[in-house]
């Protein structure tokens, strides 16, 4: 992750509002920073493989996601996927700093350096 | 010929004999041959009694031994839900008038002291009994979606007119057979209408009988009105907290979000109930896969919602590099609708 993204997720500064984030990279190793009790680590590593599952499932009925913005009664969980099959996981509570800046966390993952 | 007067059925219950018959002489009286009064010294004796006759407003006393008032309102507001229901009570705290209201009472009184009282308390049940509701419903758009309301009457193919309004608007979206036909918000009419009254954070809805609208400004599918509001509202929220946010994020360029102006045309619809019956198929390549897919979709939102307690599915948006699609799965029903973004055309269609 480039500085300014692991600035954003690091803990100790997190985004009010985001639970946890997680990257999977195209080697299929995961990344995740946990920022609340009830999204821990494990899960969320969990949530990435069953995500990256969905993305190859929609791709299998003619749908190649960008994004999929899974939004329950009480928070979403953004996927966004990257040109080199690297997937970001970001869970965040409803109406919060986090859910309404997703755009500009992606961008700093879409700006990232696709890892060799 | 006068026209026969409805005669009220009316039940008092209340553990204190004296009180009810004080209540007996007096409404009576006042009530003329149109009260029939009935009374009973238990909520036990109540349910009982409701059991062989049908009563109009049932007033009750809170404090009763066994099956208290509050307990017993609870109970009525399963088994007699149209039932009219009352409380007087001698000890009228605020904690009590709160749970009697919540419990479904319409009207919460201290017992009176007077003849006065009695007459006061006389006139308001009589108000409440002779109360009819109105056709339509109404409710607070905070509790209630409004699209879920328009997308049940679309759905259910109902003719209707609701009325919206808050402080700063009022307006009307007119559905005729599951079609909106017409929206009017201010001066404005058409779609511009519909979407300002979706975009309402907070107000007031009455669904009301159809009557045909001055004129028709709306074409569009119900889905895609919806979906467009829905597009509409997130972003007047993203505009707003974009206010005061410092440069825009080099991801401007690169993010998969089309422009606003670029949605423009539903490529397929899928409505189905929630065991997969097609109800609605509209250009859909495949209703098969379409329905597959949806119950992935519900199964795998299960398994996410069990890893992190977010509550229950709502939707899931699907961006794609041409438009969105949105699947929504719900036990009654499942939705999958696509629409690609202007000049383009998505290839899932061909796939």
């Amino acid at each position: 992750m480039s500085h300014s993204t692991q600035a954003s997720f690091a803990p100790g500064t997190t985004v009010p509002g985001l639970l946890g984030c997680g990257l999977r990279l195209p080697d299929a190793t995961c990344v995740s920073y946990s920022f609340s009790e009830m999204c821990p680590r494990k899960r969320l590593e969990d949530i990435l493989e069953q995500l990256a599952e969905t993305m190859t499932l929609l791709a299998g009925h003619g749908l190649a996601p960008r994004r999929l913005t899974w939004t329950f009664a009480q928070g979403q969980i953004f996927l966004i996927s990257r040109a080199d099959g690297a997937l970001l996981a970001l869970a965040t509570q409803p109406s919060t700093e986090a859910a309404e800046n997703v755009d500009q966390l992606a961008g700093e993952f879409f700006s990232l350096t696709p890892a060799n | 010929m006068k026209a026969p007067t409805k005669q009220y059925q009316i039940l008092f219950v209340d553990d204190d004999p004296d009180f009810l018959a004080m209540i007996q002489d007096f409404f009576a009286t006042l009530g003329e041959q149109i009260w029939q009064i009935h009374c009973v010294t238990s909520a036990d004796q109540a349910l009982e009694f409701l059991k062989v006759r049908k009563i109009d407003l049932v007033v009750t006393d809170v404090n009763m031994p066994m099956l208290d008032g509050i307990q017993f309102l609870h109970i009525l507001g399963r088994s007699h839900p149209d039932l009219k229901k009352a409380v007087i009570t001698a000890n009228a705290t605020e904690e009590k008038r709160s749970a009697c209201l919540a419990e479904g009472a319409e009207l919460f009184i201290e017992k009176p002291r007077s003849p006065e009282g009695l007459k006061s308390i006389f006139v308001m049940l009589e108000e409440l009994i002779s109360w009819t509701p109105q056709e339509g419903f109404q409710g607070m758009l905070r509790r209630v979606g409004l699209p879920d309301v328009i997308q049940m009457e679309c759905l259910g193919r109902n003719s209707s007119i609701l009325e919206i309004h808050n402080l700063q608007l009022r307006g009307r979206v007119y559905i005729e057979d599951g079609r909106i036909i017409h929206a009017q918000a201010g001066e404005k009419e058409g779609e511009a209408a519909f979407y300002q009254l979706l975009a309402l954070p907070s107000g007031e809805f009455q669904l009301q009988p159809f009557e045909s609208p001055p004129k028709c400004t709306i074409e569009g599918q119900w889905e895609f009105l919806l979906m467009e509001a829905a597009r509409m509202r997130d972003e007047m929220a993203a505009e707003a907290s974009a206010t005061g946010t410092t440069a825009e994020p080099a991801a401007v360029v690169e993010s998969p979000v089309a422009t606003p102006e670029a949605w423009s045309q539903v490529e397929e619809t899928l409505i189905c109930s929630g065991q997969g019956e097609p109800l609605y198929v509209w250009e859909c390549p495949d209703r098969k896969a379409r329905v597959a897919l949806l119950q992935t979709v519900a199964q795998q939102a299960e398994t996410l919602s069990q890893l992190i307690p977010l509550g229950n599915f709502d939707r899931l948006e699907i961006l794609l590099a041409t438009g969105r699609a949105v699947a929504q799965a719900r036990a009654d029903r499942m939705v999958f609708v696509r629409v690609s973004s202007g000049g383009e055309k998505s290839t899932a269609r061909s796939s």
